[in-house]
């Protein structure tokens, strides 16, 4: 009978383990990819946007500085890709549309980053805006040059590009978001369009509540 | 002695970090191959434990159900598309990777499942074909990458691995239920 008692008890306790183990290894049962994990860390951490230089469509080169006191809505692409940045870019010019144009350029700027600068120059870029209608001023298309600045960011922010070998990336997608003072504020799921701009349109008009 | 020293030398292979690094590069060799070798490191080493622990044993896991409770949540914590992940990018995971496969998972399954009846071992290996179902659909409907660190492809063929299993499970449950052995002595 004792006997019985203890292999209850170990049970039990191997039971507590498994619980405590997936508690901890899932931030609380909230996130079962690394990927999850990533945006639960990112939007806790706010990171910096780092000190990098664009060079946009029109071969304007800045930094992130060029759009102080404006929000910018962000993603991570690359102009050979047939797959997925297709998709996020479409909803990123749904997002677009849905923004009241009052907002668009003065309290808002987007911008799709490519993290492939070898084959991104100005004109792929310029060309690329054309296919989202995006005008190259509100909506920009940039690279950035320097590969050591792009790593910096890409890992800043959590992007992992993985090149297949045959010249193109399998990477992850998101919409970031990031404040007036370069700041990472949100990482919001691509494909829900509507949300995604609700919440940036919410954002507008509290700011201009204050 | 000598199986333990066999699964003292397959855990110390499988930790070197070129190997380690090879298996890790194709996710359903890392899932399918390499966790399972750790698994059946433990399995071989779980002897010495037993014969030198023979109370604990006794004790503790008397009708082997604590053990194969533990085999199934560390089995189950592997299959996560997380912690795959974080074995790659966090040490302290590879780290617990190499220790719990084969400790929390190996031994206490070779000490339980002798101690299990035949109608629980069967639960049992019907559980896993439920749970192996499930991630091969998991892993080949989503169009998301659920790991970061490997390809959509390299999902799906994982994903297919896991149904491959299953099946071979299915066909092993349909002949224990559907043959008598004592039929043929």
């Amino acid at each position: 009978m004792i006997k019985n008692r203890q292999t209850k008890v170990s049970s039990i306790l191997v039971l507590v383990f498994g619980l405590i183990l997936f508690y901890v290894g899932t931030d609380g049962f909230t996130a079962y990819t690394a990927e999850s994990a990533r945006v639960t860390k990112l939007i806790e951490d706010q990171p910096e946007f780092p000190d990098v230089t664009f060079e946009d469509s029109e071969g304007r080169t800045y930094s992130i500085s060029e759009f102080k006191g404006k929000y910018v809505f962000i993603t991570f692409i690359y102009t050979g890709c047939t797959t997925i940045c297709i998709q996020l870019e479409e909803n990123m010019s749904q997002v677009y549309d849905l923004i009241p144009s009052e907002y668009l350029g003065k309290d808002i700027v987007f911008l799709s980053i490519s993290f492939d600068p070898a084959r991104d120059d100005p004109a792929t870029l310029d060309k690329y805006k054309d296919l989202f209608k995006s005008d190259g001023e509100t909506w920009r298309m940039a690279r950035i040059p320097e590969q050591a600045q792009l790593d910096t960011l890409l890992k800043k922010f959590g992007v992992i590009v993985i090149p297949d070998g045959n010249g193109n990336f399998a990477h992850n997608s998101a919409f970031y978001l990031v404040d007036q003072q370069g700041a990472l504020v949100d990482v919001m799921d691509f494909t829900k369009v509507t949300e995604a701009a609700d919440k940036l349109v919410n954002i507008m008009e509290a700011d201009k509540e204050e | 002695m000598t199986q333990f020293l066999f699964g003292l030398f397959l855990l110390i292979g499988l930790m070197l970090p070129p190997v380690a690094n090879l298996m890790e590069s194709v996710m359903i060799v890392h899932m399918h191959m390499q966790m399972p070798m750790l698994v059946i490191a433990g399995f071989l080493m779980a002897r010495i434990f037993q014969q030198r622990f023979p109370q604990f044993f006794a004790k503790y896991n008397q009708n082997g159900v604590p053990g194969i409770l533990l085999f199934i949540i560390i089995i189950a914590y592997w299959m996560l598309p997380r912690t795959m992940d974080e074995a790659l990018t966090v040490q302290s995971v590879e780290i617990f990777k190499f220790i719990s496969l084969p400790f929390l998972a190996g031994v206490p399954l070779r000490d339980s499942w002798k101690k299990l009846s035949k109608p629980a071992k069967n639960n049992i290996i019907t559980l896993f074909t439920v749970m192996f179902l499930g991630m091969g659909w998991l892993y080949i409907q989503s169009n998301a990458q659920l790991c970061n660190n490997y390809l959509v492809i390299d999902q799906i063929i994982l994903g297919w691995g896991f149904i491959t299993m299953a099946i071979c499970m299915v066909i092993y449950l349909i002949y224990v239920f559907a043959v008598d052995p004592s039929q043929y002595e």
